[in-house]
């Protein structure tokens, strides 16, 4: 126990035994927050399959609405975003801090491309007048809970977006330490944790994609 | 001993394995489209390849993007039980909505 402080690296707290124990602990601690996060989404993902079950005529109908292209668009875009926050971590792993900072801004500038996509077709549907619940005013659509679609469909869509904005602010953050100099192999949890939420990110659009878009 | 626990911990994977997953995912997400849009599968099997397909994608980020492969069981678990209490949200809400005599009008 002696050596036990003076073997510590400056960036481990003096609450955890090492650098590891406290890298695990907050990796596990991050998952706590995914489990959190997947439970949230759960939710709206459950209104999606009580509403389903109860019309699915109409989500073969709405979902016509919807351009498949971009959506898969978004979905390579995203895999994409993932594979680079994937190497990302690698390249901290190996001390090369020069290819961590270009995968960071390859992953914040797919997340702006996603964003904008994204952009596109809700701007698109607004002019036709395809706005959630009381205000939907599209007359393209025969159904009756055609307003109902939508309000999942932005939900899901919306909540999903807004942790891209938030991924985009955290992976930003990330690299200005990087260029700070705050990170390397031995030192690199921040970098470890906001991937884990980046993927997540990713898995949630997985199953939105034909959810939403593949419907026939 | 906190050198060797280090190795253990922290897998670096080559840039091959995450392309190869990178690439993957990429082809799976041509394949669901495709059967989406180009092949004629009967109701429900239309949907159950959709998300078994969506279920492959996801374990294939899970276990080697965010690491599960390589990492404590533990947080394997965690996803585990968040995907099992979700699955259970969702069997006890359609006990309710798919047995009721009459959907609530206003819903």
């Amino acid at each position: 126990m002696a050596n036990h402080s003076t073997s510590h690296p400056t960036h481990v707290q003096h609450h955890f035994v090492d650098a590891d124990q406290q890298f695990d602990s907050a990796k596990m601690g991050m998952w706590v927050f995914l489990v959190n996060e997947i439970l949230f989404f759960g939710g709206l993902f459950c209104a999606y399959i009580v509403y389903r079950s109860w019309y699915p005529e109409l989500f073969t109908e709405a979902a016509l609405e919807l351009n498949t292209f971009w959506g898969a668009v978004n979905t390579v875009v995203l895999i994409g975003s993932s594979l680079t926050v994937a190497m990302a971590i690698r390249s901290v792993q190996k001390d090369q801090i020069k290819g961590l900072k270009i995968n960071l801004l390859i992953t914040i500038a797919l997340a702006i491309v996603f964003m904008v996509i994204k952009g596109f077709e809700y701007s698109h549907k607004f002019h036709l007048g395809i706005f959630p619940g009381e205000f939907y005013t599209f007359e393209g659509l025969e159904h009756a809970k055609a307003p109902i679609f939508f309000s999942i469909y932005y939900m899901l869509t919306g909540v999903h977006a807004l942790h891209v904005l938030i991924g985009i602010g955290l992976i930003y953050w990330i690299y200005r330490r990087a260029v700070r100099g705050d990170f390397s192999s031995e030192y690199y949890t921040p970098v470890e944790i906001t991937g884990l939420y980046w993927h997540l990110v990713d898995l949630i659009w997985i199953f939105l994609f034909p959810l939403l878009y593949l419907i026939e | 001993m906190s050198g060797n626990s280090h190795e253990n911990h922290h897998h670096v994977s080559t840039a091959g394995q995450l392309w190869a997953v990178g690439t993957a995912l990429l082809i799976l997400t041509i394949i669901t489209v495709v059967l989406a849009k180009f092949v004629t599968i009967p109701a429900p099997f239309d949907i159950i390849t959709a998300i078994s397909i969506a279920v492959v994608k996801a374990g294939l980020v899970a276990a080697f993007f965010m690491n599960l492969y390589w990492d404590t069981k533990f947080n394997a678990m965690l996803l585990l039980m968040a995907v099992a209490f979700f699955m259970l949200m969702v069997l006890i809400t359609l006990l309710d909505t798919l047995y009721r005599v009459d959907v609530v009008p206003s819903f």
